[in-house]
């Protein structure tokens, strides 16, 4: 499974997920088993494969799985600002609403430079203790992302250290009952340790800095227990002196449909990218869930 | 020139990143603070009284019976003393003019065996039927944002 990057990996990979997603969708439509979790407490599908906004994971673990109950899921995101495009494909897995494994494969389209970068991203979380709903301090989880560079040529170029990275951070999340107009709020703080460059895609370190810590958060309204709408944070390090790299930001509106299917729709603001400033665009992201 | 023209933006980026901090630190908390904002009406009377809490218990009673994971602990309950005695608990709770006397939760579920399956089923049902029975979004949520605490009393002698 964690074999090194290659062709074959990626293209079984991506035909692996699609077949995923194909069952997945068969499953939405039709009545069967889901999680007992309430609808919305397992996010959806960061960008990085874990649960949790869209930029950012939270504490919570991915699909509707309890204790006793498996969940997976399977999801595909789009991501375009002025002169790049992200596609992102993702599945994990819950076990008990105690573990979830994750893996993720990000490919970004240089559309104004040429070419293109992807990464392999393979994440654990565990909580640690409590519920998004009925704990008084919410539900804090730990998690490591290993991401792995499928050709390293250019972010090596550009002055990154490594080729490969781990992060890892810690998550807490808790859901206000009522807390605006008799809507109930969601909070999310993220304390991640890393030496990413853009999230990993231009590579590792650099010649400004290493590994620090950062900090990631979003606040989010339940306009209806299946709609919610927000926004996140994420800072960033900014270790390359040739590509400045910024926070992220985002607005996000996401809508379970049933516990199975949902769809998150975002702006994003990510700031100056490998040189090229200001990127600002749109989000899209469905996931799969049973 | 160009040195200086670097370092104000850096300066300025540096600003901006801490003022968009601060801001959604600010959001945050006034988000906080607003979990207790004064309401003029209790919560009892925006669900509609005791006829509709009556109505919601017998809804959800049906829901329950109709839900084989969730029936078989009630095999040996009197369901008219139940029925009574979850009105007064949502009464109390809701500050109505009730006076819960039954037993605490966490004797009450006692050795039952219950886990987050069950408690999660269970949410579920009260708050279908609280919506079938006409309660609004914002007293649902505030009904089920009281309850949720006495999950630690519900599973503390499982």
């Amino acid at each position: 499974m964690f074999s090194p990057p290659n062709s074959t990996f990626r293209y079984s990979l991506s035909g692996c997920l699609a077949a995923c997603l194909a069952v997945c969708f068969v499953l939405a439509t039709t009545p069967s088993s889901a999680g007992s979790r309430i609808i919305g407490t397992g996010g959806v599908s960061a960008i990085e494969g874990a649960a949790g906004g869209g930029l950012s994971p939270w504490a919570v673990l991915a699909s509707t799985a309890s204790a006793q109950e498996i969940g997976v899921t399977a999801a595909a995101t789009r991501a375009w600002v002025d002169d790049y495009r992200l596609t992102v494909t993702g599945a994990s897995l819950n076990v008990y609403d105690r573990v979830e494994v994750s893996v993720a494969r990000q490919t970004l389209d240089l559309e104004t430079l040429g070419g293109e970068l992807g990464q392999d991203i393979y994440g654990a979380k565990v909580r640690i203790f409590g519920d998004v709903l009925y704990h008084p301090w919410g539900i804090w989880s730990v998690g490591i992302q290993h991401k792995r560079l499928v050709d390293g040529a250019i972010p090596t170029a550009l002055g990154a250290d490594e080729t490969s990275g781990t992060d890892v951070y810690l998550s807490g999340s808790k859901l206000l009952f009522s807390a605006v107009a008799g809507r109930n709020v969601l909070l999310n703080a993220t304390l991640r340790n890393t030496d990413a460059n853009q999230g990993g895609l231009l590579g590792f370190g650099g010649d400004q800095g290493s590994r620090s810590w950062v900090a990631e958060g979003s606040v989010g309204i339940f306009i209806t227990p299946q709609w919610i709408v927000g926004a996140e944070y994420r800072q960033k390090p900014d270790n390359l002196s040739v590509a400045t790299e910024d926070d992220w930001q985002s607005l996000y509106s996401a809508y379970f449909f049933n516990k199975h299917l949902s769809l998150t729709g975002a702006w994003l603001g990510l700031g100056d990218i490998a040189g090229l400033p200001s990127q600002q665009g749109g989000y899209l992201s469905l996931q799969a869930a049973f | 020139m160009i040195d200086q023209r670097k370092s104000y933006e850096c300066k300025y980026t540096h600003v901006r990143r801490c003022l968009i901090a601060l801001t959604f630190t600010a959001l945050t908390l006034s988000l906080a603070g607003c979990v207790h904002q004064p309401n003029q009406t209790t919560l009892y009377e925006r669900m509609g009284g005791e006829t509709t809490i009556d109505a919601v218990v017998e809804n959800l009673l049906y829901r329950i019976a109709d839900d084989p994971e969730v029936v078989v602990f009630f095999a040996n309950t009197n369901i008219d003393l139940f029925a009574e005695s979850l009105a007064s608990q949502l009464c109390d709770v809701s500050d109505g003019p009730c006076n819960y006397e039954g037993p605490p939760m966490d004797r009450a579920h006692q050795h039952m065996g219950l886990t987050d399956v069950h408690f999660n089923r269970l949410v579920e049902h009260l708050d279908a039927a609280m919506q079938e029975e006409g309660i609004a979004l914002g007293a649902r949520n505030e009904l089920l944002g009281r309850l949720a605490p006495m999950y630690a009393d519900v599973m503390r002698l499982q």
